[in-house]
């Protein structure tokens, strides 16, 4: 699509004068660059195939600007009910965007493992990053990664090295506050595990208040050879934020990564997952469940490319969408032409629970080789009426069997979440959604 | 020679009857403009409002682009290139079976056709004597008594102008997509078919059997309208390789059933595929949609397509009445260089619909084939149920299969299901069948037609045995 007159993203650019510049060549370079990729890919319709289904009318009618503010007045305690309680984890805190030392807890980081501020460490180390940022995202960047790109003001840099393993999470902690006026942050992570390296993060997007902003957040990660992480993403934003995330994968030879992604807060949400095999071997595991509700939407993309042989890779996602909620899901799993024993199964199931709710999803598989496993299942469909009346008969009120069920339902996604703290917190909001969802 | 080498011959061996663009007298120049579009009209003496449609169409064409969502490659088609009539007797055809290419010859024999219908597929004059047409002339009486209209769409428009007028264009219109436009703006001829209410169609019918269908072009026609309570099975093409004289073939293909009508509508896509290299096939963009508009009326697809180039279409079924049904099975083969992006649109309007869609692809060779779905439940599609099935079988580590489903569901009474697979026959299956003294390609053939069989048994009786055939010589030699 090309441009419309007015390009709605042109607020979320800094301004390209000569201000602006940081005095890094390479730095400055790539956001030029990212610039004018902003400009020459307009704004998507849907029209576009990766917008058929999410109008970004929305997003833009907010006219959200960047925000300028690095610091910010929180003390360590207003934190606490925050708190996933009894989760004993390294803390890492951004505030609207921003790396907030004071708030995080890094102490006792074992040797071998580095975080740090993006910002600070482009000031202190600039060439430490010049090969990591965009080396996964790679040249042709999607709209929101050359977004982030061009405007990115902070973010975690988390390095381990050679055989460096953690034994508690990393926790990173978006929490974003309501500000003058409508803001977007864009933070970009860059997560490096080296050759047996093995951890765990979980990341988790939080707000105070009804506050109404916007966070374009990419993450690039990167896993060497047998390294092992575990990836865990908690988003209960505000029901004004709009979330935008796209995380960047390159998974080397026998790695094994797993995430699991919970979208239960925000209006407006969209996820990418973008997967790359960059070795032999990987196996990655992606499981998702997402709740959306009365001006709701929960917009999940994979893009899982099999360009290597031998990798395997699961897709498990489930949604419970009630009210005027949407979700939009779009799968899609390519393999080489010479990606041989290739081995993917994507599935994504759908509780439809009320009028005016609406679910499109489109699982996609591209296969150019022949001795490959992959397969892809979808369905939507509402509470069994045999299960319901099951439970009613031994006495369960019909909006406490239907909660049960769909606890059931989400049970799956909710069982992969570790440590049992943090499951039982999550599984607990999901719970108390649906108590206040109309479900009858 | 063995069964496989002489499939490895009509494989390599160039098709001699390419294609022939010498100009008769009684074929336009190659070139479309209001002109030809109204010369065509003129030709065929149609009457005043067809011609206003062909021009509205042809007008709306040339706002369109050529559509490029689908996965194949061509190089650019010049539509000013092409001839959009030719007379329909051409003489440009072989004399007689002597000069028809051997190999040619000995898949027909395979296929078991008779030496008369050998000729007429070969393009030889066939004299009105033999059986094929007798046999059509008593279908013909057979029908009239039953009352059901089966007849060539330019002589619809003479004897049924009411029908025609009311009828065409109202499921796909012409501003429907490029293809269709351009289908509309200078259709050649097809067929009609109108069953009256009540009325079971007494046959199966087919364009086989329609002598006058011949050669009815590139641009083809189908007009099928099943009224309240009728019921109707038409069947469409042949297992035979069909020697055709038009590269690109854009067909629109159009079906109204009524309150508890059914219509039934096979297809066996066996054209020219190309040569090794991809050169020359047909190009075979057709629009396909069936209306449900009646309470429990009910339309079925069933496609068997192995020949064409490029295959891109899309049966598709609007399921507006109340309590209808809509359902797709397909079996696709693609091998040396064809390409197929092909599927179905379910699109359920009305309360309680149901469609099924089976669709079952084999990619050999450097085959590229891709399933292209939608399953559309809107907001007021109360209890609709839909359950698909898109399996891939690959032979070769040079072929594509590619699954795209879209999936939009607006109502919360839905039950939507989807299933894929892709897979290749796997070695312990080929192992079983061998160890019982199975040939490595009889067993390929064999596990090939249990893939297909659920699509197979969809299909009228005598089609599905050929179809089985087809599909054994199709793939033989494509396993090494």
């Amino acid at each position: 699509m090309k441009a419309t007159p007015g390009n709605g993203f042109a607020p979320w650019l800094p301004d390209d004068g000569p201000a602006a510049a940081t005095g890094l060549a390479w730095f400055d370079s790539r956001r030029a660059k990212a610039r004018a990729q902003v400009r020459d890919q307009g704004i998507p319709t849907t029209k576009h195939e990766a917008w058929r289904y999410t109008s970004l009318t929305r997003l833009l009618e907010q006219g959200f600007t960047p925000t300028a503010e690095a610091t910010t007045p929180l003390q360590p305690r207003d934190l606490e009910p925050l708190l996933v309680p009894g989760l004993d984890a390294y803390r890492v805190v951004l505030v609207n965007g921003r790396f907030i030392p004071g708030l995080s807890d890094l102490q006792h980081l074992p040797a071998g493992v580095r975080v740090g501020g993006l910002a600070q460490i482009l000031k202190s180390d600039p060439d430490a990053l010049k090969d990591r940022l965009n080396g996964v995202v790679g040249e042709s960047q999607p709209l929101f990664a050359a977004l982030n790109t061009a405007g990115l003001d902070d973010g975690v840099v988390v390095l381990l090295e050679r055989g460096a393993q953690l034994e508690r999470p990393i926790e990173l902690i978006h929490l974003s506050v309501g500000m003058d006026e409508p803001r977007v942050a864009q933070p970009r992570h860059i997560v490096v595990l080296e050759a047996g390296a093995q951890a765990s993060l979980i990341e988790r997007y939080v707000s105070l208040g009804e506050a109404l902003y916007c966070t374009n957040s990419v993450l690039e990660l990167s896993l060497g050879r047998d390294a092992v992480l575990k990836h865990q993403r908690i988003q209960t934003e505000s029901a004004n934020a709009f979330h935008i995330a796209g995380l960047y994968l390159s998974l080397g030879a026998g790695s094994r990564y797993q995430c699991v992604t919970v979208g239960l807060g925000a209006a407006w949400a969209r996820t990418d997952l973008n997967v790359r095999f960059a070795g032999e071997h990987a196996e990655c595991d992606l499981q998702g469940l997402y709740l959306a509700g009365d001006r709701q939407l929960m917009d999940f993309h994979l893009d899982v490319d099999h360009r290597l042989p031998q990798c395997s890779s699961r897709e498990n996602f489930k949604g419970i969408l009630y009210g005027k909620g949407r979700a939009v899901f779009d799968g899609r799993v390519y393999v080489a032409k010479d990606a041989q024993r290739t081995d993917a199964a994507m599935s994504n199931r759908n509780l439809l629970l009320s009028e005016g709710a609406e679910v499109d999803t489109k699982p996609q598989l591209e296969i150019n080789a022949d001795d490959v496993k992959c397969s892809h299942g979808t369905t939507v469909g509402q509470i069994e009426p045999e299960q319901l009346f099951y439970l009613r008969s031994r006495g369960l009120s019909a909006p406490l069997a239907r909660r049960m069920l769909c606890l059931g339902f989400a049970g799956e996604i909710l069982d992969c979440l570790t440590p049992d703290a943090l499951r039982d917190q999550v599984a607990e909001q999901v719970g108390s959604r649906l108590e206040l969802a109309p479900i009858d | 020679m063995s069964a496989s080498t002489a499939v490895e011959a009509i494989v390599e061996s160039e098709y001699e009857h390419g294609f022939i663009t010498e100009i008769e007298s009684d074929t336009f120049l190659p070139g479309l403009d209001e002109g030809v579009v109204r010369a065509i009209s003129a030709r065929k003496g149609e009457p005043e409002f067809l011609l206003e449609y062909r021009l509205r169409a042809f007008r709306h064409w040339q706002t369109l682009a050529t559509p490029r969502w689908a996965h194949v490659h061509y190089p650019e088609i010049d539509y000013q290139a092409i001839s959009y009539f030719s007379a329909p007797k051409s003489q440009d055809g072989p004399k007689s079976l002597d000069e028809i290419d051997p190999a040619l010859r000995e898949t027909y024999n395979k296929l078991g056709i008779p030496i008369e219908e050998q000729m007429a597929l070969s393009g030889i004059a066939v004299d009105a004597v033999f059986d094929s047409v007798s046999v059509a002339t008593t279908f013909r009486t057979k029908l009239a008594e039953a009352g059901v209209i089966f007849c060539a769409i330019s002589e619809a428009v003479h004897d049924y102008p009411d029908l025609i007028k009311q009828h065409l264009g109202s499921v796909v219109p012409h501003t429907d997509n490029f293809y269709a436009a351009l289908n509309a703006a200078v259709f050649s001829d097809g067929t009609f078919v109108y069953v009256p209410k009540g009325v079971r169609c007494p046959m199966e019918l087919s364009t086989y059997f329609r002598i006058n269908a011949r050669n009815t072009g590139q641009f083809e026609r189908t007009l099928i309208v099943a009224e309240a309570g009728s019921h109707v099975s038409y069947l469409e093409g042949c297992t035979a390789p069909m020697r055709d004289e038009n590269q690109l073939h854009a067909a629109v293909v159009e079906l109204i059933a009524m309150d508890d009508a059914e219509i039934k509508y096979s297809t066996v896509q066996n054209w020219y595929p190309g040569d090794a290299q991809g050169r020359g096939g047909i190009y075979n963009f057709v629009t396909k949609r069936g209306d449900c508009r009646g309470a429990r009326s009910k339309i079925s697809w069933t496609q068997v397509e192995t020949g064409s180039a490029i295959t891109w279409k899309y049966p598709s079924c609007l399921l507006r009445g109340d309590d209808s049904v809509g359902e797709f099975y397909s079996v696709a083969v693609t091998k040396g260089r064809q390409q197929a992006d092909t599927g179905t649109k379910m699109i359920h309007l009305g309360r309680n619909t149901r469609s099924t869609i089976v669709s079952k692809g084999i990619s050999a060779g450097e085959g590229q084939q891709t399933y292209r779905g939608l399953v559309r439940i809107a907001a007021k599609a109360q209890g609709a149920r839909n359950h698909t099935q898109c399996d891939s079988l690959l032979i070769g580590d040079r072929c594509a299969a590619n699954t795209f489903p879209y999936i939009e569901v607006k109502n919360p009474s839905a039950q939507m299901e989807h299933e894929a697979t892709t897979s290749k026959i796997s070695d312990d299956q080929l192992f079983y069948c061998r160890s019982r003294g199975l040939t490595t390609e009889d067993s390929v053939s064999m596990i090939v037609n249990g893939f297909c069989k659920q699509v197979f048994n969809q299909l009228p009786m005598e089609f599905a045995v050929e179809a089985q055939k087809l599909l054994s010589i199709s793939l033989e030699g494509a396993v090494g």
